[in-house]
């Protein structure tokens, strides 16, 4: 059986715009940030909304825990009226909040792990590299350019091996994260292959680049996936995504982090 | 029982044969199979779970997207996914047997035979307390809706359903119709034990950006507070054309929309999209619709209703 879930309002700890549109926020919920993996997402809107509209909470990974002061932090951008409202919120007001949900990242026993993360889908990683610590493990982290690059110093602190790449050279490796993943992953000869596998998030077409890379060489890839969401529990259906062999798969229940294999990719 | 120093009002209802502890009942396809909701709803403590509706075949539902949030609504095309009534046999029902929860079973067809077989399938099974007939899910091109929207095959599957079992039948009404009351008196006729209504309105949302429909299956069901005005009058009419029992439904988020309903003349009311958007809702509207009752002194549903 599942662990148990909270459904609860959640005092704001922090919520403070650390790239423009881009929001980092803390909230006080020890018994989510206790049964949280990495990869997990919750469901959250802001308290503030009087009424209706908008309407349903919106699903954010879990960024990083503190169990010890029971805080979780999220990551998120303004896109919509949702995400709009929480950005509002100040320290001390309140957020409605469901989690934690969903399949996590899954790392083998005696796996090398490659975290990739473009832009934002550096979110869920950074809650996977803290827990790799003393472990063999690389994290790829890129974003366009040097300004809209995230997190770097909390990636930094975990103490894994990280390789930054910006599309326009400005910081790191000049390219794509996929392109260093590419560079990387052929380097490694046929048995280190074997104990690699590889962990991402980010915009679609980077994850099925990754999916690709890491399919043409046999390596083990999980991706975390996003969807338009209405309750995170399994209750709607509606984030359904293509699965390999037919049929769909829904984000929230089977996801949102997936075997790559299993999605279609079409 | 008393409250405050006040008695407790009695909340306590009968849909035909089928009798229910409390009015707040949890709509179809909001609420799955009820073990979705394990740890977060004591569902024995709600009226009934009417469960996703189920065909005779497994459906793996509509193309994605199958969602798109509008201003206080949700449009949903998801299309009836559901693992079929074998599956729902051998693997959903044995859960809300185990824990004793009041279940309706809603059922869908392609044809009368396949609403009559269901019927017959789910019959004296343990756990199976009534039937909900969708004939008016708005998201798949055959059956479902073409049956809600002429009262003449609308009765046709209420009469084969009936025929086919012993359970207490509830038939889930279409509003996207031109008179819903003609659709209810011919259902009725057909010997239903009592109406639910409404199911969502079909909406359409583009993607301006795009330039096409949003949702896979371009049209939606809409859903959520902003249909509730006219779902309240839907149940308004009804309640007074009929004399079955009336379930209200739509967009029912607190416990003063529900009393909208039952003040409209239903006997009891579902909650939807509110559980999705917060799986505790139900249970928040029952116990503020009890405190509403006491708080006003209503000692049971029927004096909530407003008779003209």
């Amino acid at each position: 059986m599942e662990k148990k879930r909270i459904n609860k309002d959640a005092k704001i700890v922090c919520n403070v715009e650390i790239r423009p549109g881009i929001f980092l926020m803390e909230v006080l919920a020890p018994e989510i940030a206790a049964s949280s993996f990495p990869g997990q997402f919750c469901m959250i809107r802001a308290g503030s909304i009087q009424g209706f509209d908008p309407l349903l909470r919106r699903p954010l990974s879990v960024h990083q825990v503190n169990e010890k002061k029971g805080h979780v932090k999220f990551l998120y951008r303004v896109v919509g009226r949702g995400t709009k409202a929480l950005a509002m919120q100040a320290q001390g007001e309140l957020v409605e909040i469901l989690g934690p949900l969903g399949r996590g990242f899954e790392v083998g026993k005696g796996e090398i792990p490659i975290l990739v993360g473009g832009g934002l889908g550096v979110a869920p990683l950074l809650f996977l590299a803290g827990q790799l610590k003393g472990r063999r493990a690389v994290a790829i982290v890129g974003a366009v350019t040097k300004s809209q690059l995230l997190r770097l110093e909390p990636f930094r602190k975990t103490g894994i091996e990280i390789l930054v790449s910006t599309e326009d050279g400005s910081f790191g490796n000049r390219g794509l994260v996929t392109e260093v993943l590419d560079r990387l992953l052929s380097r490694l000869d046929k048995e280190a292959r074997n104990d690699v596998a590889v962990f991402s998030c980010g915009p679609y077409p980077m994850l099925r680049a990754t999916h690709h890379l890491c399919q043409s060489r046999d390596i083990r890839c999980e991706v975390s996936m996003e969807t338009a969401m209405a309750c995170g529990s399994g209750l709607c259906l509606g984030c359904a995504v293509k699965a390999k062999d037919g049929g769909y798969l829904h984000v929230c229940r089977e996801g949102p982090c997936f075997r790559a294999e299993k999605l279609s990719w079409e | 029982m008393t409250k405050g120093g006040k008695k407790e009002p009695d909340i306590r209802l009968r849909l035909g044969q089928l009798s229910l502890e409390n009015p707040v009942l949890l709509a179809s396809g909001t609420c799955g199979y009820g073990n979705e909701l394990f740890d977060l709803v004591d569902l024995r403590n709600l009226g009934a779970i009417v469960v996703k509706g189920i065909s005779v075949e497994p459906r793996t539902g509509n193309p994605p997207p199958r969602i798109h949030e509008t201003p206080c609504g949700l449009l949903n095309a998801i299309g009836l996914e559901n693992v079929g009534i074998e599956r729902f046999k051998t693997e959903r029902l044995p859960w809300l047997q185990r824990h004793k929860i009041k279940t309706i079973v809603n059922i869908l067809g392609n044809s009368v035979s396949e609403y009559e077989k269901m019927a017959a399938c789910l019959d004296g099974l343990e756990g199976v307390h009534a039937l909900e007939v969708n004939i008016s899910c708005p998201n798949v091109k055959e059956g479902g809706a073409a049956f809600g929207i002429d009262p003449k095959t609308a009765a046709e599957v209420t009469t084969a359903v009936k025929r086919a079992c012993s359970l207490p039948v509830i038939v889930k009404l279409s509003p996207n119709v031109t008179d819903i009351c003609e659709i209810a008196t011919a259902v009725e006729g057909a010997g239903a034990d009592a109406v639910s209504l409404i199911n969502t309105l079909i909406g359409m949302a583009i993607d301006i950006r795009g330039r096409r429909p949003v949702l896979g299956n371009v049209f939606g069901g809409l859903s959520g507070p902003a249909i509730r005005p006219v779902a309240v009058r839907m149940v308004w009419q009804v309640a007074r054309t009929v004399s079955i029992p009336v379930i209200g439904i739509g967009g029912i988020s607190t416990y003063r929309d529900a009393v909208e309903f039952l003040m409209a003349g239903a006997s009891a009311i579902q909650v939807g999209t509110a559980t999705l958007v917060d799986p505790g809702a139900p249970e928040k509207i029952l116990h503020g619709l009890i405190d509403f009752m006491v708080r006003n002194n209503y000692s049971s549903l029927d004096e909530l209703i407003i008779r003209d």
